[in-house]
């Protein structure tokens, strides 16, 4: 039996890489280079995805199997582990889910939501507004889980300023990402502070309310939402990183 | 224990949109309707109740951690889950937390494929047609590798060695084989 036996074309380039990839036939080096594209282009993930799920009926000949019944007292172990460690982003979240469900019960609570699009650079944003106090800027670092990706806030109190640079994230087409602004304290509300644009960085002024509400110790949330952002401006979806304001 | 009905995928469904919204306790429902068919995949990999095991309580709790990727729009939730389960058995497999060679790739093919269980929820019909049918347009030596690969994580040093042809005749195998795979699939659509 030899190669040439069997014809046809063989896949190359990205349709190669992304068969492969899907397989689980990639290692070492290129395996590494693969995942890492597979974080920054959509486009190339969407090819692996398409791959996996064609190729997935194929599982359905594997016989399924009873795994013994300490597995699962071994999940729930870790994660009460895992909660504990990981409790200030679990105790926002649990504000946060508070406030989903307050919301999604009150007009209210929808009054008082703010609605705000970050502008795209290379648009003007308009005059600066006039320095007002001398305030040091306060910054933020949010990584994103299983990559070394952050996105990095930059708020300036002297012009209600908010830099956002998201310039390793893309767009999956299907989500957006959104910042949310957690006040110290109980009982405060979370606050939209727009839409993420992924691979940009941007500039957006605050209003004077969402202003008095970036202080040192805030916590900033960037939760998944469907495109055009959370229905609710006064409840976040899902939250998947977080950072804290500081001032520098 | 799971079954194919209608119910069970709704009650995964269900479940699985909970746990994406981060409550932890839909991760038990997730578990007892799943957990047949997910260790199965295990198993098949890594060859090994024990690391099968402990791939199984990585693969839920990287789910509980990921939960919030997981998209009703695009998968139904067993599939996404399957593929989930298998990839992260494979990056046990290729990280060499498992020895391999405990079991020869030759005595793994042995291993019966057996029909899924009547009380196993099923992926997608259609689509399992569809590969299946297309699996079967390739050579005999093509869609071999092809299986074993994506089944039981062979690398294409493996495959090689099982076949006894040169690594680079392996690889050319495979790239073909995918082409005409994908050529079918496409056809399929």
């Amino acid at each position: 039996m030899s190669a040439e036996e069997l014809d046809g074309p063989e896949l190359t380039g990205d349709d190669r890489l992304a068969a492969e990839y899907a397989m689980g036939l990639l290692e070492g080096e290129e395996l590494l280079a693969t995942r890492g594209r597979m974080a920054r282009e959509p486009q190339f993930a969407a090819l692996v995805g398409t791959w996996e799920q064609q190729l997935m009926p194929l599982l359905d000949d594997i016989a399924g199997a009873e795994p013994s019944p300490e597995v699962w007292d071994r999940i729930a172990g870790e994660l009460g582990q895992v909660a504990e460690q990981e409790s200030p982003v679990i105790a926002l979240q649990r504000r946060v889910a508070v406030w989903q469900r307050v919301a999604a019960g009150s007009a209210v609570a929808a009054v008082a939501a703010i609605a705000m699009l970050f502008v795209p650079a290379g648009q003007t944003p308009g005059p600066a507004p006039a320095p007002r106090n001398d305030a040091p800027p306060m910054v933020a670092s949010i990584p994103i889980a299983d990559t070394p990706l952050r996105v990095g806030l930059t708020y300036l109190p002297d012009r209600d300023e908010l830099l956002v640079a998201a310039d390793g994230l893309t767009a999956d087409g299907v989500h957006d990402h959104e910042l949310w602004l957690m006040p110290p304290g109980e009982g405060a509300a979370p606050q939209s502070l727009g839409l993420v644009a992924p691979g940009r960085q941007t500039r957006v002024t605050l209003d004077d309310d969402l202003a008095r509400s970036m202080r040192d110790g805030a916590q900033i949330l960037l939760s998944v939402e469907p495109i055009g952002g959370a229905p609710d401006k006064s409840a976040p979806g899902p939250v998947v990183a977080q950072g804290t304001l500081q001032t520098i | 224990m799971t079954e194919a009905s209608p119910e069970s995928q709704e009650r995964l469904k269900t479940a699985m949109l909970r746990l994406s919204k981060g409550d932890s306790d839909a991760l038990e429902a997730v578990y007892r309707l799943t957990r047949v068919k997910l260790f199965g995949i295990c198993l098949r990999i890594l060859h090994d109740r024990k690391e099968a095991e402990d791939a199984l309580q990585d693969v839920y709790i990287s789910l509980w951690r990921n939960a919030s990727r997981y998209d009703a729009s695009r998968a139904s939730p067993i599939a996404w889950l399957a593929t989930f389960a298998r990839n992260r058995a494979i990056d046990r497999l290729r990280v060499g937390k498992v020895r391999r060679g405990a079991v020869p790739v030759d005595e793994a093919l042995a291993l019966p494929d057996g029909d899924p269980a009547a009380d196993e929820m099923l992926i997608d019909a259609e689509r399992s047609a569809r590969v299946h049918t297309c699996l079967d347009t390739l050579d005999d030596p093509q869609r071999g590798a092809i299986r074993t690969a994506f089944l039981d994580g062979a690398t294409y040093a493996e495959l090689a060695e099982r076949d006894g042809v040169p690594l680079g005749t392996m690889k050319s195998w495979i790239r073909r084989g995918l082409a005409r795979l994908r050529d079918c699939m496409e056809r399929g659509e």
